[in-house]
């Protein structure tokens, strides 16, 4: 099911997507809808990656939200070169072993 | 011997080091299943050859599959269920050590008043037992930073505590 959304862009953008869609021989609405979506989902992970860097997010959390599972999430950690959200105190207050 | 509850973090970082066999043999290492379900389902481990490190110590029985009693906490920010199951678990076994390389789970554990570790400092202590060798560590820290993506400040922390290992 869709909904009818309007909205404003600038012309030159408009121009662009026009000659895409002119060239590929494509439907232009369905072809927005796909670019759309397809930002829309990138958008989405960046801003998922950064609530888990400032710690709103467990790295399984962030696993369940994006679908992926925590050995690709690593990843993909390493892909967009972000870190763990373990700070240099959580380490340094970290405990000792006994053997 | 010191015993462990692993979170999913934990067990996958010492597995991508190589070192996770390692840990098993100094210390007892437990997990609750939802854990091990995020980890080493059969999907997993037919794609990952490093859950399969984990697939075969819980064959082995090095790891053990332990589950927590019932929650009696409210944590103090969502967590998800396996997070929450070592938590809890840590909570009810006593002298154990969460190992978790979550900073979310690191801040429910300061707030519960359970200890915890990271995965560099395990290795710093398996070093430090003398059951491998300070290079191995050494590897195995470097191997955090590339493919665990602890931060350099963080990696270059446990080389210092590396180097003060006496061997």
């Amino acid at each position: 099911m869709t909904k009818l959304t309007t909205i404003r862009l600038p012309e030159d953008l408009v121009e662009e997507i026009d000659e895409v869609v002119r060239n590929g021989n494509l439907e232009r609405s369905s072809y927005l809808r796909e670019i759309l979506k397809k930002g829309f989902l990138l958008d989405k992970q960046e801003r998922l990656f950064q609530q888990y860097a400032a710690g709103e997010y467990s790295l399984s959390e962030l696993s369940r939200e994006l679908k992926m599972d925590p050995w690709t999430l690593l990843d993909a950690l390493r892909s967009k070169h972000l870190h763990l959200n373990v700070r240099l105190e959580d380490f340094l207050d970290s405990s000792g072993l006994s053997t | 011997m010191a015993l462990i509850v692993a979170d999913s973090s934990a067990l996958i970082l010492l597995s991508k080091t190589g070192l996770l066999r390692d840990c098993c043999a100094v210390y007892r290492v437990v997990a609750p299943a939802s854990v091990i379900a995020e980890v080493a389902s059969k999907e997993l481990i037919r794609k990952f050859p490093d859950a399969r490190v984990i697939a075969d110590l819980l064959n082995e029985n090095r790891i053990r599959v332990k589950n927590p009693g019932k929650s009696r906490f409210r944590f103090p920010a969502s967590l998800h269920r396996g997070e929450k199951d070592a938590l809890l678990l840590a909570w009810d076994t006593a002298g154990s050590v969460l190992a978790t390389d979550d900073g979310k789970a690191i801040k429910a554990a300061k707030w519960i008043g359970i200890s915890y570790i990271v995965t560099p400092k395990i290795v710093v202590e398996i070093a430090r037992s003398g059951h491998i060798s300070r290079e191995r560590a050494r590897d195995g820290i470097e191997r955090l930073g590339v493919l665990g993506r602890y931060s350099p400040d963080i990696i270059a922390h446990a080389l210092i505590q590396l180097s003060e290992v006496k061997q």
